[in-house]
């Protein structure tokens, strides 16, 4: 038999191996399975998009920052370009090149693949905010043509993505968002959000951070060269101009301009209160927001708070009926005036 | 495609646009609105409400800070005390009949008729005597378990479980609801898959899925309670046998929801990263359970299901017990080289190959883990005299015989616990696998939720052992 | 398995709206019921049960088929769809015990299931069963019910509970309101399940007229959006008995009804009120099973 201090050692041993090359995220292993999804279809579907997005907005793609883009070489970039080429995606002359329509197709295809599992994730998913973007540029590539329609229809065809970028239709046709940047809003005029740009990542933590989200209503009430200054329900925010002008904001139609929601949180309610709801916050959407409403929390619904989990969260609520229990981070988007 | 068709889609779409985003908030709003009116008008309160509200008082109760999870717990031990010490003597009434009575009985018919030995073997002493072991040891235990659990679950209780466990559930990253699809999971895992259905986020309801196996299910107890019968219960006064090993396998289910807490925490914040989305659950009114409804749909839902699917896999593997015990290969037989080969790793876990071999055995169904352990114990020893003959799957009357087959064996109480450990940490039973490809509909899922436990199960046995070793100075 | 299903004399005096002198209920056919359990090999009518989890759907399902299936007390707890049948007259009849949901605008799996089984399997009577103790939280899933079929039996079931918490709800102003029949029932100790088989026939048969509740949608925007979209369906598919409530579902982007459209399957939808045309009125609250 094998002496056990040795076993446990070589045991110890192993297991500080297999985590080395395991461990989440930083493991070997998935690190070179990063590398290997990094592949030739890749770099080109990342090419054309580049272009694609380049032309949308009116800049010339030029190969620096297209290598720059994909981060790789210059030299390997414009193999990369030579290669679309050749499969009559792109056309390239002395200095610029733009895509033929063939390219075009597949880079709206692209990323309306991006944009729909954007929406998917932040749909039906419960992953991180931070992440959808990086999943889904693993993801556009990965699926088919009618994979994505499927997706789509499973999803009712949504029109935008969660940044509010809109979402191109099976037969590539766009709608503008048709906002103006936040910066650019004037004092006082309570406005909804329609866009947040996710590129680059640096200014979009900067945003999530602000935890602002579409369809939040804001109102600027002060701008200088250096900030801005706004608020969403009774929250103050305050962004540097170049952050702000990565949101894109509509200013309310005037018969809307109530819009805010009055009221204190349902999760600050003590057992035994009753809460009448006023509304339902933005921040809470896609499929968690339908339920809330399937469940019956319309505005003029009265809540009585009937118990509380031993830990604290989640707490059981009396609505309409029935008691049905809520976590707090839920609990927390409903607005209620307390009832005595 | 029908032009018709193609512009009322088309207008539909123009229209999503003009109504706005809030076309479904708006509608559920009249609903509930209507709704309301309608139901104003057909209600009324001739009475004063009552001040005492008993479902309330009994809400208050189970979910309170200070009584919440001890009721939880007791509840537990109690059932499973109740079925432990309630499951003795049918089992053993039912042993004696089956295997004492109508074995021999059986076998002298066989002889009479003049049957061949390999034939006799195969059918009575291979699938008859697995079958009827199976039923023994199965049928008492599941036939008071299941409708005590059946009762909670008809009263409305499962629901407070889930809300009292959400907390935990949280912090883990996973769903409130994980807590209904576990306690299915006692009953039987294969069920408890199909209960996640309830989960509507992917993430969340993989997670589960996963971690459902922890849930020690009913083909594993007759494992635990024997194993903690005759080596824990044995090293107290007989009078606290009962109540200690009840205890010892309300400390193995609790140890496998710990794991589940753990190991969906692992999952979620690695390969299934995340935030939990949405969780509502409805905490229905409580309704007084009608016994004997209860007692006879459990039985037939459950108790004769759940034996059924376990007398259908027990049939073969008697039969392939057996002619792997007989068949010989140079001299010895093939079970033997098998429990030779897989030995040395068995011994390395603080196990042995008996109980690997057994493991594989008992891949369909987890119930015949134990008479394969007997079985192949009493090959392995030659313990002549105990047991009828090679391949034969037998179990004995009274605890201490038990235990002296497997001392002879060479087993320890290290042997015994973790035995206990790996019944609980090791892969579901092909059934349950089966049924995660179904609800996943992926390969890769089912293969982590099949291999995820029994390296776990690996690892710690493992360092158990060793650890085990070094302090008992072995 | 053919047994008598209550004795209502002694019982039916609990459930209020059920006077016990039903005996004289023109429809009162004691032991008429015939469980028939799994063995359904041919059947003049397809009933789907429908409600709320928790409402006691299941028990009404194991009281009509004689079946036993398991009846938990936790939401979700039918995840599969259970089917069985039963005789009652002269007719026979499949019963379908669908997913409880709050709700049919296929938010989830559930919903979708039971919604999809509504509308294409169109059973000849939908079976919605009611919380009388929860009755506005329920009544919005009989609303949306009663937008894609009129052929639709209330059964309020959990009488007992409404007693329990002192309220008295009242069957016949809410058949009133709503335009088909209500049957109050208590179907775990069996009671009203005469009534209900009652009502159930009458519908599958065309004898009852019903005149369902049509939601209010107090949106000027969307009633344009809506009647434009319904002469548009109506053209394409005269047939169609719901043509409000699909408009709806497309401005909702819901897939599975833009599918239904695009592959003419709504064009399959047959059933228009016109079919039930010649009933009377007054068989609404008069043959629902209660006694005047």
């Amino acid at each position: 038999m094998i002496d056990p201090l040795f076993a446990l050692l070589v045991g110890i041993g192993v297991m500080l191996i297999a985590g080395l090359v395991f461990w989440p995220q930083s493991g070997l292993f998935w690190k070179y399975q990063k590398r290997r999804e990094l592949t030739e279809k890749v770099l080109i579907e990342d090419t054309l998009k580049y272009i694609f997005k380049c032309e949308r907005n009116q800049k010339t793609a030029t190969l620096e920052s297209l290598a720059g883009a994909l981060s790789t070489s210059q030299a390997n970039a414009s193999e990369i370009l030579a290669l679309t080429q050749a499969r009559g995606l792109v056309d390239l002359s002395e200095n610029s090149f733009s895509l033929t329509d063939t390219g075009k197709r597949t880079a709206t295809q692209i990323v309306r693949a991006h944009r729909l599992w954007e929406r998917y994730l932040a749909d039906t998913t419960g992953f991180d905010e931070g992440d959808w973007h990086q999943q889904a540029e693993r993801l556009e590539h990965k699926l088919s043509e009618e994979e994505i329609n499927r997706l789509s229809a499973s999803l009712g065809h949504p029109t935008h993505d969660p940044h509010g970028d809109p979402i191109p239709t099976q037969r590539g046709e766009w709608v503008s968002h048709g906002g103006l940047p936040l910066s650019d809003l004037a004092l006082g005029t309570p406005s909804r959000i329609v866009h947040i740009e996710d590129e680059p990542e640096v200014i979009y933590a900067q945003i999530i951070a602000e935890d602002l989200h579409l369809n939040m209503v804001v109102e600027v009430d002060e701008t200088s060269a250096n900030r801005i200054r706004f608020w969403t329900d009774d929250q103050e925010h305050v962004l540097a101009p170049i952050v702000a002008a990565n949101i894109s904001v509509v200013p309310l139609p005037e018969e809307n301009q109530d819009h805010q929601i009055e009221g204190v949180s349902l999760d600050s309610l003590q057992p035994g209160q009753t809460g009448v709801v006023t509304g339902i916050s933005s921040l809470s959407r896609g499929v968690e927001r339908r339920r809330l409403f399937d469940l019956g929390i319309t505005p003029g619904t009265p809540i009585d708070v009937e118990m509380v989990n031993p830990g604290g969260d989640p707490t059981a609520y009396r609505i309409r009926g029935s008691v049905i229990a809520l976590r707090s981070n839920q609990a927390r988007l409903i607005k209620v005036n307390p009832k005595n | 495609m029908n032009s018709n068709y193609e512009k009322i889609l088309k207008s539909a779409r123009d229209l999503r646009w003009d109504i706005g985003v809030d076309f479904h908030e708006k509608t559920m709003e009249a609903l509930y609105t209507d709704a309301t009116r309608i139901a104003d008008r057909a209600v009324t309160y001739p009475k004063e409400k009552p001040r005492f509200d008993l479902d309330r008082t009994i809400d208050k109760l189970v979910t309170s800070r200070v009584w919440g999870f001890p009721l939880m717990i007791l509840m537990l031990t109690f059932i499973f005390w109740l079925t432990i010490t309630g499951a003795n003597y049918p089992s053993g009434l039912l042993f004696s009949l089956l295997i004492d009575k109508v074995h021999p009985l059986l076998k002298a018919g066989a002889a009479s008729i003049g049957m061949p030995w390999w034939l006799d073997g195969v059918l009575i002493d291979g699938a008859y005597l697995a079958t009827a072991w199976v039923v023994s040891v199965m049928l008492p235990p599941m036939a008071i378990f299941f409708p005590l659990f059946t009762l909670l679950e008809d009263f409305g209780y499962l629901p407070r479980v889930a809300f009292n466990l959400d907390h935990i559930f949280r912090k883990a990253g996973a769903h409130g609801k994980q807590a209904l699809s576990m306690t299915m999971g006692f009953g039987c895992n294969a069920a408890g898959v199909i209960s996640t259905r309830i989960i509507d986020s992917p993430r969340e309801r993989l997670i589960a899925i996963i971690t459902n196996n922890f849930s020690l299910c009913n083909g594993r107890w007759p494992t635990q309670i024997l194993i903690a019968t005759i080596f824990i219960g044995t090293m107290v006064p007989a009078y606290l046998g009962g109540l200690i090993s009840a205890i010892s396998v309300v400390a193995i289910a609790l140890l496998g929801v710990l794991l589940t807490f753990v190991v969906s925490w692992a999952l979620s914040r690695t390969i299934l990263k995340g935030e939990v989305s949405t969780f509502t659950l409805e905490l229905p009114p409580y309704r007084p359970p009608r016994i004997l409804q209860t007692l006879y749909t459990s039985m037939i839902d459950r108790t004769l299901v759940v034996l059924w699917r376990a007398i259908i896999f027990a049939l073969p593997a008697g039969v392939v017990l057996w002619i792997s015990a007989n068949l010989m290969i140079s001299g010895v037989s093939l079970a033997e080289h098998l429990v030779n080969i897989l030995n040395p790793f068995g011994l390395l876990l603080g196990l042995n190959g008996v109980i690997l071999v057994a493991y594989i055995v008992a891949i369909p169904a987890n119930e015949i883990v134990i008479p394969t352990i007997m079985m192949l114990t009493v090959l392995v020893t030659g313990g002549n005299g105990i047991g009828e003959g090679s391949g034969v799957m037998f179990e004995l009357e009274s605890g201490l015989a038990t235990l002296n087959i497997l001392t002879q064996g060479g087993w320890t109480l290290l042997t015994g616990v973790n035995l206990m450990l790996f019944s609980l940490i090791h892969n579901p039973c092909s059934t349950t696998i089966y049924t995660i490809y179904k609800e996943t509909g992926s390969a890769k899922w089912t293969t982590i939720a099949s291999l995820l436990p029994v390296v776990m199960g690996f690892v710690i046995t493992f360092f158990t052992a060793q650890i085990w070793r070094l302090i008992a100075g072995w | 398995m053919d047994q008598k299903i209550n004795n209502k004399q002694q019982k039916g005096s609990k459930v209020a709206g059920v006077s016990a002198d039903c005996a004289s209920c023109p429809v009162h056919h004691a032991a008429n019921l015939k469980k028939l359990g799994v063995d359904m090999e041919s059947w003049d009518f397809v009933v789907a049960l429908a409600g709320n989890p928790n409402t006691g759907k299941s028990t009404v399902f194991n009281a009509l088929t004689g079946l036993k299936q398991h009846t938990g007390n936790w939401p979700g707890k039918t995840v599969t769809r259970a089917e069985g049948g039963f005789e009652y007259g002269d007719n026979r009849y499949k019963l379908v015990d669908l997913p409880g949901t709050y709700s049919l605008l296929a938010t989830s799996l559930d919903e979708e299931i039971a919604r999809d089984f509504i509308l294409f399997a169109q059973p000849d009577v939908t079976i919605v069963v009611v919380d009388a103790s929860r009755l506005e939280r329920n009544l919005n899933l009989v609303l949306q019910v009663l937008e894609i079929t009129n052929r639709v039996v209330i059964c309020l079931n959990l009488m007992d509970e409404a007693d329990r918490h002192q309220m008295k709800v009242d069957p016949r102003r809410l058949a009133r309101d709503l335009g088909v029949p209500v049957v109050p029932t208590v179907a775990r100790y069996d009671e009203g399940l005469e009534e209900l088989l009652a009502a159930i026939h009458e519908v599958a048969n065309g004898e009852t007229l019903a005149k369902p509740y049509q939601v209010k949608y107090d949106n000027p925007k969307l009633d344009r959006a809506v009647s434009q979209l319904v002469t548009q369906i109506e053209d394409a598919f005269p047939q169609v008995p719901n043509a409000r409530w699909v408009a709806l579902r497309l401005l909702d982007g819901d897939e599975r009804i833009i599918k239904a459209v695009v592959d003419g399957e709504l064009g399959e939808l047959t059933y228009t009120r016109d079919d039930l045309e010649g009933a009377s009125v007054s068989h609404v609250s008069n043959k629902s099973g209660f006694a005047q």
